[in-house]
């Protein structure tokens, strides 16, 4: 099954492709000729060409063995069109129709129908029911919706089982600026399921970061120990926490519903869970980002006080430790600002300062501290201490996050400056905390059983 | 003694009788009350003797799994102390039994003091996508209404059964609350590792509860136990 010629294709047929704008044909005949290579228009019906590309009769006539085959037919014709696709020496296939397993009945057998054209030619079949995938670095769109050339490329690999949460998923990231490095909506994963995915992207070279999303799939125990085996950090947000176990004689089987396994099961295999689409990419981002964290033990340095307790408390809430700072970090955090705030941790520094930096570079090098969470509203005077962080970063190999507030304008023009540095930066207290709390989730769920630190906490995090 | 599953599955049942249930746990290493299967009221009072009072006295039939509701309550007898009693409480059993054409024996076993311990359910299922998979609770009637549990992707090894009694809310329950015995989390831990390796190892289980398993200061001892087979094994 070639999945890499799904994911990463030289030349593209779209197949019941249209010169009728506002069709499904149309629309994925156009984003796919704002990719490189080849495309070609296919459909027996069409006469003279599409967007300057001559109408083929049939996948087969073509001359070239196209990579991948973009499916914009209705479900019934699907399996057929699979076998010529077969027959073509297509390497992969989207197939946007829906009318498949997800229906029950006669598009359960349609769906077999499909499984099985596929089979003897290993096609191998996103969808169906998907929307498609992109990937923007190559401007390739697989895709029949509009306004995808805006998501910026980038390390995140979207993985999501439906295929409009994918959607959801990749316009907020668009929102927050934040680029991705394919985005793929898996549907009723016919043969192309959660483990074939989030392997190609575990080896995708410019995916840092999975994030995954999953409703249910009939071989959770798969999905869990393909997380598990990759070295790519994956992020997990599983839907169905009212779901109820299925009706049991013995309390163990209504004890033991779907949402719980899942949570039990990401955990026990090493992979960080969140409860929404902004987590997902909130912690998402700073595990693409930041060095893998040694522990769970966060120290926190705030200019204000309030924004501190509240990223205090969701951190505490999360699993993670406040530790005491060492004498010496404290001892050079009272020489820096003598009569500091708080000089234990949470690090307060009562509101920004000149020599804000420096207090974060006390903290960061604390033999005590894996992870640094900084909050600081954005102070016209001041500007963020960006110099003083650089040389932390340099110094450091511990991750380093850094929340603040501040006009949308302002923000836009100084973050990126820490952004640059390999800091990640977010605009609320809690999204800074949230993505703290995925670093200490990621360290937990994969520290070494044999060292003691591991265990020492006692939430349900491991 | 022959495999108890395999017995159950040769006579067409799809659960083990507490008795075989509690055999095969306790061959695998659980602690279990010490006690035997009996057919006659006689051989209830022999048994009773040689165990020592007190004593339980339950019905034990395949077909029967609720053994407290069976019967207006008379399929569970506890704390009995002597032979009138024991005598009593079997010949009813056999009675209701074969008022109801139910094939039953009587089940006579040692009595366990639930004040010297902590209720808690160990058990485990064979989910379709997850495969085994086990779980601790708080035990007895809070159960059902607090849902303290804890579950994993079995198999697992003793460290990780040790964390699941960490995570339950009723863990200070464990370590002697308010005057409360201090019993054995690794003798817990035990008894989920078992449970699980059970599940992992014979594709033919579908269910194991141990409900209660009564966690003491020294040992965690099965007190009722429920294993399921597949339906298709």
């Amino acid at each position: 099954m070639s999945v890499t010629r799904l994911f990463d294709p030289g030349s593209i047929a779209v197949i019941g492709a249209s010169d009728t704008p506002g069709k499904i044909g149309y629309e994925a005949m156009r984003n796919a000729l704002e990719f490189g290579g080849d495309v070609y228009p296919v459909n027996p019906s069409g006469e003279g060409d599409v967007f300057g590309r001559e109408f083929v009769a049939s996948v087969t006539e073509i001359d070239d063995d196209p990579d991948l085959a973009l499916l914009c037919v209705p479900a019934a014709a699907v399996p057929d069109v699979i076998e010529e696709c077969g027959e073509a020496g297509v390497g992969g296939a989207v197939i946007f129709a829906g009318g498949f397993a997800e229906t029950g009945g006669d598009g359960e057998q349609l769906q077999e129908r499909l499984i099985d054209a596929a089979e003897s030619s290993g096609v191998a079949l996103l969808g169906p029911n998907t929307s498609g995938f992109l990937v923007p670095e190559k401007n390739l769109y697989a895709t029949f919706t509009t306004d995808l050339e805006t998501i910026p490329a980038g390390n995140l690999a979207i993985v999501a089982q439906s295929g409009g949460l994918s959607y959801s998923l990749g316009f907020r990231a668009q929102n927050l600026g934040i680029g991705v490095s394919a985005m793929v909506g898996l549907g009723n994963r016919a043969n192309i399921g959660f483990k074939e995915a989030i392997e190609y992207f575990d080896d995708d070279e410019r995916t840092e970061t999975i994030l995954l999303h999953v409703e249910g799939t009939a071989d959770a125990r798969e999905l869990l120990e393909t997380c598990e085996s990759v070295d790519t950090p994956v992020v997990a947000y599983h839907v169905g926490e009212q779901d109820v176990g299925d009706f049991a004689e013995s309390h163990t089987g209504a004890l033991t519903g779907e949402y719980e396994l899942y949570k039990a099961g990401f955990a026990q295999y090493g992979v960080p869970t969140v409860r929404s689409c902004a987590e997902l990419i909130d912690a998402g981002t700073a595990l693409a980002t930041c060095p893998e964290p040694d522990g769970p033990n966060v120290g926190v340095v705030t200019a204000q006080a309030g924004p501190g307790i509240a990223i205090t408390d969701r951190l505490k809430a999360n699993g993670a430790v406040l530790p005491s700072l060492t004498e010496e970090t404290q001892d050079v955090v009272e020489e820096i600002l003598p009569g500091i705030t708080f000089s234990e941790n949470p690090v307060d520094t009562g509101r920004p300062m000149p020599e804000f930096g420096e207090v974060v570079g006390a903290v960061a090098r604390d033999e005590n501290v894996d992870v640094v969470l900084v909050y600081e509203l954005y102070e016209k005077g001041l500007g963020y201490p960006v110099e003083t962080l650089e040389e932390v970063v340099e110094d450091v190999d511990k991750p380093i996050v850094f929340a603040s507030g501040g006009p949308e304008r302002v923000l836009d023009e100084e973050l990126p400056k820490l952004e640059e540095l390999g800091i990640p930066t977010y605009r609320t207290p809690e999204s800074g905390a949230d993505a703290v709390a995925g670093l200490v989730q990621y360290a937990r769920r994969n520290a070494d059983p044999n060292v003691d630190d591991a265990v020492s906490g006692v939430t349900a995090d491991e | 003694m022959s495999d108890p599953i395999d017995a159950a599955a040769e006579s067409g049942r799809s659960a083990l009788t507490e008795p075989e249930a509690k055999a095969l746990l306790g061959e695998r290493g659980l602690s279990v009350p010490d006690g035997e299967r009996v057919r006659s009221p006689a051989e209830a009072v022999d048994v009773a003797e040689r165990i020592g009072y007190p004593v339980v006295v339950k019905v034990a039939s395949p077909s029967i799994q609720h053994k407290s509701e069976w019967a207006d309550g008379i399929g569970v007898n506890v704390n009995l102390e002597d032979d009138a009693a024991v005598r009593s409480a079997a010949s009813a059993i056999l009675e209701a039994a074969a008022d109801r054409d139910v094939d039953a024996d009587v089940l006579v076993e040692e009595a366990v003091d639930l004040e010297a311990g902590l209720e808690v359910i160990v058990g485990g299922t064979r989910d379709p996508s997850f495969g085994p998979t086990v779980l601790l609770g708080l035990g007895g009637t809070a159960v059902e209404v607090l849902q303290d549990t804890t579950h994993r992707i079995a198999p697992i090894s003793t460290a990780e059964a040790l964390e699941m009694t960490e995570e339950l809310e009723a863990s200070p329950l464990f370590d002697g609350y308010r005057g409360g015995p201090t019993v054995d989390r690794l003798a817990v831990a035990e008894a989920i590792v078992t449970v699980g390796d059970l599940l992992a190892e014979r594709e033919d289980v579908r269910d194991v509860e141990i409900n209660p398993v009564l966690a003491r200061p020294d040992d965690a001892v099965a007190l009722d136990a429920l294993v399921t087979r597949t339906d298709d094994a």
